[in-house]
């Protein structure tokens, strides 16, 4: 909602505080004023002049040399370009030297313009800031001013301070005007009136002898719908002022009557509509003229946006005697609008309920500055005053006789109900004491009626402009709200502690956690993704889709991490950062039977790229499967505090079968590693660096939990270890070799380790050569040499009979 | 003397039985290129043939051509099919291959990595909540509509959802629009007095430079007998020491959400320009207005209590939301919102 000050001062005649002040007034009392512009900044500076003559400039076609009159009898000549230089005699915008014209951000210096000198510049609308009009400059009715006169004293709209205020939508109130100004006088305890229109001039016509009659059929939608007419009615632009007006508030000035309507809805906030009363079709002989119904199936309108709606038989109309003439609260009709040529108009003021026009406005998505006000509710008292101004308007701006009388049908009106507001509810609720005189007097100053009141209780009755004081509590805010939130103190409660429920946080903390000890780095994805990006990845497809997507590539909630996670891999290679090491942690949606879907939550990690910090100043490698392994190993030892088996039965699809597995911990599958597929990695166009993934079944691992860990004794004696190196063939898996070896060593062996793996050289052809280190160690004494060297030479053995093993030396 | 014509077409013959056989040859893709390179290419096969078109009379000459660029096409669709068959069989030989030795020990990561910043700013405000009292309640995503907005006092078609334009499912659920779902889940499952916080991804339909569909929030809540907004006003006052430090101003402004009343937007002293003296000087971070707005909070509307069968007039309570991606730009000095959700491991490693 825009604001304007000078409106709001004109309404509030006490109200001294400058804009700031006022502006900070408001915000604390809920009507957040979020900025504040100058309008015509411009046309403060500038002053009017009278024409004297004009002469073409000597050199230069389509430039004039103008002299102006701009008062106290000094003239000057003027070079000026517009092609609509009044005769002598009239009245344009002089902006003198020194002038700053911030639409244009110019300041107005001597200058030479082909050859002659100018000292100012005779301005446009578009140039003193005033509209968007630059195509001539502004010249001034007749007897506007005198010349000399400043322009803004001319023309005191031209200059304004215009505040954005963000509205919250239980205020509709205070989308006019007088609302606003009443909501200042209320803070400030300043004497309210509401604005009392200049009565119209009457012709001897009544809007009865005119033919208007209104018939409501759906009177709980429309509970009040007022009608004013009048004849002899001149259509043409509005005057400065009122056009200014409209411009400041961002509204578009168009011709008299619809600035008309204009300018009264963003005074009382009510809506209002003019139709040409010679367009309007009769009906049977009898029947009201304008009724307000439910559409007919089918029936079409074109609106005044010049489109051709159908409309629904839950649609509100306005109708003549033949057809639909308007959405009712939403937009009237192109066939009945006001035209160049108009001379009889009807005026609309109604009160509509807010859901019928919210229903209307959705399904036709259209959003106006009408509907806007009647989803949110008007003021249903206000019918009368609003046509009677809007009827004085006319009456002085468009020269037209007004009919007597207006009409006012009435369908089911609702009564207000009065509320009771204790002082200990009050007091209890704000925490505050607040005397209870004040509490009532804030009350009765924003215009609710005090009923009846003892020293603890009141029974109130609030105005019908404010539909959104229903309860006690209510009351309670504006009290609040009025007296400033400042004035409650700050105090701490003590609180019972709370234990959580459930318990998912923590578990997600400690999965964090583990994944950055793990070397992840955490991603955050989308919940939505699509079917196909599910299918790329092999993952199940969606079952919970969305209604109203944003976009088709997030209809579906995600059953895997995995797609959103790879696009971060993808986008990220195309900004040349090509090693990641992403986790995310999320829940996957999958429907069920009855109810809410599931959503159980899991981790997904990718590694892609070098793995580039495997060793202090060693060479970059790719990432491989080992070091999924070892992401994969550390996350599962810190969440259950186990290393986890690998076995690799039917694999998941989203791994390469020659290097997948799954992560298996107590027996149990929690989750799967490996090589992404290589259908995956084309599907996302990922080739050109190696990319692991490890998803865990965090549901799973939740219910395994982590004992915690046990002591155990510390080695007294020391461990004695011998290094082995031994060929075999390169099909043999090395952990066969190393089971094999810590078997075979005995139960001293305390600890086999394979330190280095290398083929080439010596070693023959689909050989490799494992290095283990073997670690023996007594609990109750030293080892001798001697002692580990016997188990070392059985263990020896028996990997060589084993696995055709060759020791090599 | 040779006729051209036929001599062409007897070259056309033999390589229309050639090149077939010559690509089934092919083993590995680079012999495969270098084949066709040797028909197709600038020194290739067809190509000379083409060269030696001139020597034949004109209507003759174009018949020629035609067969020549039919065979030309055939030969170039005969290499898509073999490249295409070279790969499937490499596909396929890689899948079958000799499984990698997963008995290798697995490599252990040597750096940590790195918490999301919202991640980071939720488990700051979780610790700052459960220092005043407050537990954590779970939450869910796919929310009932009866959840996420009738029982808050949300009237069908009221305005208010403008504001709350909502991801629905086709079963009729939708993706919940704030965390404030979790206050009806808390008071249905509990009976007061609660403290509860409640994080959380929630969803709204707009996306652009300031808004993502999906983002998060931290709800928390106190219900029971006699809190007031003397209290709500301590509890902010208390996350404001906590979070941006001692003595931030706080700032309350009335404002509206449909489960609160009365309700009030939150400002907090802005941290980016604080001068020595504790005063603001104004900075773009806070439009040079030295505020911030954070969070949104009220008394819990008796409507919520009613729907959830808790008696308002015994019971009164305080909520407050806010966004938890704000507060991490805020926190961690970061200038767009969209940063936060592109994973750039450049971004991540920051923090
Ligand atoms: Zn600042």
């Amino acid at each position: 909602m825009k604001a304007s000050y000078r409106w709001l001062r004109s309404l509030v005649p006490q109200l001294t505080a400058p804009p700031e002040e006022l502006a900070q007034r408001l915000t604390g009392a809920g009507l957040e004023v979020e900025a504040i512009h100058r309008y015509g900044v411009g046309a403060a500076a500038c002053l009017v002049a009278k024409v004297v003559s004009t002469r073409p400039h000597p050199t230069k076609s389509g430039l004039k040399l103008v002299t102006v009159d701009r008062g106290a009898a000094a003239t000057q000549e003027l070079v000026c370009g517009a092609p609509n230089v009044p005769e002598p005699g009239g009245l344009v915008v002089l902006a003198p030297l020194g002038a700053y014209l911030p639409a244009k951000n110019m300041t107005i210096e001597k200058r030479a313009i082909a050859g002659v000198e100018s000292e100012g510049m005779l301005c446009s609308e578009a140039e003193l800031g005033l509209s968007d009009d630059g195509d001539g400059i502004l010249v001034l009715p007749p007897g506007t001013a005198s010349a000399g006169a400043p322009f803004v004293a001319a023309v005191p709209e031209a200059e304004d301070y215009i505040f954005d205020i963000n509205l919250t939508p239980n205020r509709p109130d205070c989308l006019g005007h007088v609302g606003i100004a009443r909501e200042i006088a209320a803070l400030y305890s300043y004497p309210w009136a509401p604005p009392t229109p200049k009565v119209a001039t009457l012709s001897g016509t009544t809007i009865e002898s005119l033919g208007v009659g209104v018939r409501i059929d759906e009177t709980s939608r429309c509970p009040h719908y007022g009608a004013a007419a009048a004849e002899g009615v001149q259509v043409k632009a509005s005057p400065l002022w009122l056009r200014y007006r409209l411009a400041s508030l961002g509204v578009r000035p168009i011709s008299n009557i619809v600035d008309i309507t204009n300018l009264v809805m963003l005074e009382f906030g009510h809506p209002m509509h003019a139709f040409d009363l010679d367009r309007l079709e009769r009906g049977a002989p009898g029947s009201a003229l304008i009724s307000v119904r439910v559409a007919k199936e089918g029936e079409t309108l074109v609106t005044l946006d010049g489109v051709e709606r159908t409309l629904a038989a839950d649609d509100l109309v306005i109708a003549d005697g033949q057809k639909a003439i308007a959405l009712a609260g939403v937009m009237g009709g192109k066939g009945s609008e006001i035209h160049d040529g108009t001379t009889r108009i009807v005026f609309e003021c109604a009160y509509f309920e807010p859901r019928t026009v919210r229903r209307t406005a959705r399904r036709h998505a259209l959003h106006t500055d009408a509907s806007h006000r009647f989803e949110r509710g008007v003021d249903p008292s206000d019918i009368e005053a609003v046509l009677a101004s809007a009827a004085a308007w006319t009456a002085k701006l468009a020269h037209a006789q007004i009919a007597a009388g207006t009409l006012h049908v009435q369908g089911n009106v609702r009564f207000p109900k009065t509320i009771r507001l204790r002082a200990p509810r009050l007091r209890a609720l704000l925490g505050v004491d607040v005397p209870w005189t004040e509490a009532l007097d804030i009350l009765v100053r924003l215009g609710n009626k005090l009923v009846t009141s003892t020293a603890a209780t009141a029974e109130l009755e609030p105005p019908p402009h404010r539909p959104d004081l229903t309860r006690e509590v209510d009351l309670i805010e504006e009290v609040l709200r009025v007296r400033g939130i400042d004035n409650v103190p700050e105090i701490l409660p003590a609180i019972h502690p709370t234990p959580d429920s459930g318990g998912d946080e923590v578990f997600r903390e400690r999965v964090r956690a583990a994944a950055v000890t793990a070397g992840l780095s955490e991603a955050i994805v989308l919940g939505m993704t699509s079917p196909a990006a599910l299918a790329k990845v092999k993952a199940e497809a969606p079952t919970v889709f969305l209604k109203n997507p944003l976009a088709e590539h997030q209809g579906a909630m995600r059953t895997s991490l995995l797609p959103g996670l790879l696009e971060s891999v993808s986008q990220a290679r195309r900004r040349e950062q090509p090693d990641a090491r992403l986790f995310a942690m999320g829940p996957v949606f999958i429907a069920s039977a009855e109810g809410l879907p599931t959503e159980p939550l899991v981790l997904t990690a990718v590694l892609s790229g070098t793995a580039s910090f495997r060793a202090y100043l060693s060479k970059a490698e790719p990432v491989d499967v080992w070091d999924a392994k070892g992401a994969a190993e550390t996350l599962l030892f810190a969440l259950t505090g186990q290393k986890p088996t690998l076995e690799r039965g039917e694999l998941p699809p989203q791994v390469h079968p020659r290097g997948g597995a799954w992560l298996q911990v107590g027996g149990k599958r929690v989750g799967y590693m490996g090589p992404l597929h290589p259908d995956v990695v084309d599907a996302f166009d990922l080739g050109a660096h190696p990319v692991m993934i490890v998803s865990l079944d965090l549901e799973a691992l939740r219910i395994i939990g982590r004992a915690a860990p046990k002591f155990q004794a510390i080695p007294k004696f020391p461990a004695n270890a011998r290094d082995i190196s031994l060929v075999v063939k390169d099909v043999v898996p090395a952990g066969d070799v190393q089971d094999a070896l810590k078997n075979a060593a005995g139960p001293l062996a305390e600890d086999v380790e394979l330190f280095d793996r290398f083929t080439g050289g010596s070693t023959p052809k689909d050989h490799v050569n494992l290095a283990f280190r073997v670690r023996y160690r007594a609990a109750d004494r030293t080892l001798t040499d001697a002692e580990v060297d016997a188990f070392h030479e059985k263990a020896r053995a028996a990997v060589e009979l084993r696995f055709g093993a060759q020791l090599r030396t | 003397m040779s006729d051209p014509q036929a001599d062409i077409e007897n070259k056309l013959a033999a390589l229309r039985e050639a090149y077939g056989p010559r690509f089934a040859a092919a083993e590995t893709e680079q012999q495969l290129r270098d084949e066709n390179a040797k028909i197709l290419g600038k020194k290739g096969e067809l190509t000379a043939i083409l060269k030696e078109m001139g020597k034949v009379p004109g209507e003759a000459r174009k018949a020629i051509g035609e067969k020549t660029n039919a065979l030309k096409q055939e030969v170039e669709k005969a290499f898509e099919v073999a490249l295409a068959a070279l790969h499937q069989a490499a596909r396929e030989a890689d899948l079958k291959g000799r499984p990698f030795d997963l008995t290798l020990p697995g490599r252990t990561p040597v750096g940590p990595g790195h918490k999301h910043p919202i991640s980071m700013v939720r488990e700051e405000l979780i610790g700052i909540f459960r220092t005043l009292g407050f537990g954590v309640h779970d939450g869910r995503e796919v929310e009932l509509e009866e959840n996420n907005f009738t029982k808050l006092g949300f009237p069908p078609d009221h305005p208010a959802t403008d504001m709350q334009d909502s991801f629905w499912t086709t079963s009729g659920h939708l993706l919940r629009t704030h965390t404030s779902n979790i206050q009806v889940r808390a008071m249905m499952g509990h009976k007061p007095p609660m403290a509860f916080i409640a994080p959380g991804a929630v969803y709204r339909r707009d996306d652009d430079a300031t808004h993502s569909p999906m983002f998060h929030q931290l709800e928390a809540f106190l219900i029971d007998e006699g809190v007031s907004m003397a209290h709500l006003r301590g509890v902010l006052r208390a996350f404001a020491e906590r979070f941006f430090g001692p003595g931030t101003p706080v700032r309350l402004r009335p404002s509206y959400f449909p489960f609160v009343e009365p309700g009030a937007e939150v400002d907090f002293g802005c941290t980016f320009c604080k001068q020595p003296d504790g005063t603001r000087a104004g900075c773009t971070i806070c439009k040079q207005t030295g505020w911030i707005e954070v969070l949104g909070c009220g008394m819990i509307h008796p409507v919520v209590f009613e729907s959830c069968g808790i008696d308002p007039e015994k019971y009164t309570g305080f909520a407050l939301g806010m966004g938890l991606d704000r507060l991490a730009m805020l926190r961690y000095d970061i200038p767009h919102l969209r940063l936060m959700f592109e994973n750039d491991p450049r971004f991540l490693a920051q923090f």
